[in-house]
């Protein structure tokens, strides 16, 4: 009977992905505008690290991470950070969008939880932006000649795969949000902007004040951004490899936990207050 | 007069409906600009570079990103604000009831710009007053004339690709796309966030952006940098006459184009 359920619930996860594919696919300029975004935001890093320093490497950063390369180092973080849109945006949009288009309500009673709906957004998104991540990967490494340990390939992956995997967390939270408070955009945009800012992506955890750096341990893209450089092109770690899993691990669990809490909070809250048709 | 006045009213009224997005858009900005100020002292190990004052014509790179930030809230007010102003109403069900009222659709526009560049103006003050306050910039009171002189200069331009990208929104639907295009274009190759000359593709397409001259004018004033007044005056001026009337324009060949097609309705 269990298993049954979980096939529905499979089943229903998938037809989401789908649909998102189709819908995305019938505006195509904008399907082919999102493999050039990344570019848009990689580049001003470039351009003004180039700026500062009148070349492509730097001593000081050499001297606090081990890494000379600033567009290597920036590339690699910028790189994994792309899943962030995955949950801010994809996830946190996906009941606003159905409440745009009228076809809220018509989802919310179909014979499936809540949440189902969300994680076929997730499956959807992930799918996408690791399209989007392959191409600009590709792209970026041949044009600038950035080098990776090979070796390292399997471990990034896996430690790719927990941040993913605990950013959901963070998706099914905005999601809920967005059920009450409505303007996702905002609640998606002030995540990313203090997720970006908090998570070494262009500069070392050490840069940050004290009071960043402590908030910055609670993020599951700290530990993926720092372990998948360490593999990818060398950077010296102040935590070690089996922490950093091992507190992916933990983060994974707590996030999904606590986005699931306050996406069912919301949900109720919604209903009771009758302002899930509302805008 | 009236049917701009109510357009402003109307859009106040629905902006007061999401009081988040007023915090949002002041704080943003300025929140951008912290991953470059942590980047530079990572990469330099100081808040003073000698190759970007050689290139930027200030060492200091910290007032430089936040008077770029600043004043790309005007880019992000025309060209998403703007964009998303007729596109909204299709979302609301109220597009075909504002066209079809007994008004030319382009007072309703003017009615949403000048409402959206009144709100840019007052989020840039409080911006302002923010990076006097805590980041001890200085602006002398003989300044204010000139800065406003060019703020005007940039809104009007600004507001002109807005015209453009509100039609064209009408007619491409998913404005999203577009939208991103113009900004794209607008936050890479022009100096927001580091001076064009870095780049010789840059520097040559930010010749064809007013926020360009508007933006070396705003950080010559306030940072002391030299630039020539006139020649960036003259220049944004002239910007503001070809891009005004092909705004309006392509709005006004869009909205007959789609009423025309029996597309207005469409998602």
């Amino acid at each position: 009977m269990e298993t049954l359920k979980i096939l529905h619930y499979l089943r229903a996860i998938n037809a989401e992905n789908i649909k998102e594919w189709k819908i995305e696919l019938r505006y195509k300029p904008d399907f082919i505008r999102q493999f050039f975004e990344p570019f848009v935001y990689l580049f001003p890093y470039f351009l003004y690290g180039f700026a500062l320093l009148g070349a492509r490497n730097s001593e000081h950063l050499k001297s606090i991470t081990g890494i000379s390369d600033m567009f290597a180092y920036t590339f690699v973080g910028y790189l994994i950070m792309g899943f962030l849109n995955t949950a801010c945006w994809a996830m946190g949009a996906s009941l606003r969008k159905e409440q745009w288009y009228g076809t809220l309500e018509t989802i919310f009673i179909a014979p499936v939880p809540r949440w189902v709906y969300v994680a076929g957004m997730a499956l959807h998104s992930t799918l996408h932006q690791g399209l989007i991540m392959l191409i600009e990967a590709i792209v970026v490494v041949i044009f600038f000649k950035i080098f990776f340990h090979i070796d390292g390939i399997f471990y990034s992956l896996a430690l790719l795969l927990l941040m993913i995997s605990a950013l959901y967390g963070l998706g099914i939270l905005v999601a809920g949000l967005t059920i009450g408070l409505k303007q996702w955009w905002v609640i998606s945009d002030a995540l990313s902007t203090l997720i970006n800012i908090v998570t070494p992506i262009a500069y070392p955890l050490a840069i940050l004040p004290v009071f960043l750096q402590k908030i910055s341990l609670l993020l599951p893209t700290t530990y993926g951004v720092l372990g998948i450089r360490h593999f990818l092109i060398g950077e010296n770690l102040s935590v070690s490899i089996p922490a950093i899993f091992l507190r992916l691990v933990l983060m994974l669990v707590l996030w999904i936990g606590f986005g699931l809490v306050i996406f069912l909070i919301m949900d109720r809250y919604g209903r009771k207050r009758g302002v899930l048709s509302s805008y | 007069m009236n049917v701009i006045t109510a357009e402003v009213r109307k859009s106040f009224k629905i902006l007061l409906a999401y009081p988040i997005e007023i915090i949002f858009w002041i704080i943003s900005p300025l929140l951008w600009t912290v991953p470059l100020i942590f980047q530079g002292k990572a990469i330099i190990g100081g808040l003073r570079s000698t190759a970007f004052g050689n290139i930027a014509g200030t060492e200091e790179f910290i007032p430089y990103v936040l008077i770029g930030a600043i004043v790309s809230t005007y880019m992000a007010s025309s060209v998403w604000s703007m964009g998303f102003a007729l596109r909204d109403e299709t979302y609301y069900g109220t597009l075909e009831h504002i066209l079809s009222a007994p008004v030319k659709p382009v007072y309703i526009l003017l009615g949403k710009a000048l409402f959206n560049s009144m709100l840019s103006t007052a989020y840039v003050i409080i911006q302002l007053l923010i990076c006097i306050l805590i980041f001890g910039l200085q602006v002398t009171f003989y300044k204010i004339f000139p800065i406003l002189f060019f703020l005007i200069l940039l809104i009007a331009g600004l507001y002109g690709i807005g015209f453009a990208a509100a039609g064209l929104t009408l007619l491409v639907k998913e404005a999203h796309g577009l939208l991103h295009l113009f900004e794209y274009v607008l936050f890479l190759f022009s100096p927001i966030r580091y001076p064009v000359e870095i780049n010789p593709i840059t520097r040559t397409i930010s010749i064809f952006i007013p926020l360009t001259y508007a933006l070396i004018a705003l950080r010559g004033l306030l940072l002391n940098i030299k630039f020539d007044f006139w020649k960036n005056s003259l220049i944004l001026l002239g910007i503001d006459l070809i891009i005004i009337p092909l705004g309006l324009y392509i709005f006004h060949w869009v909205e007959m184009h789609t009423k025309l097609k029996g597309t207005l309705s469409e998602y």
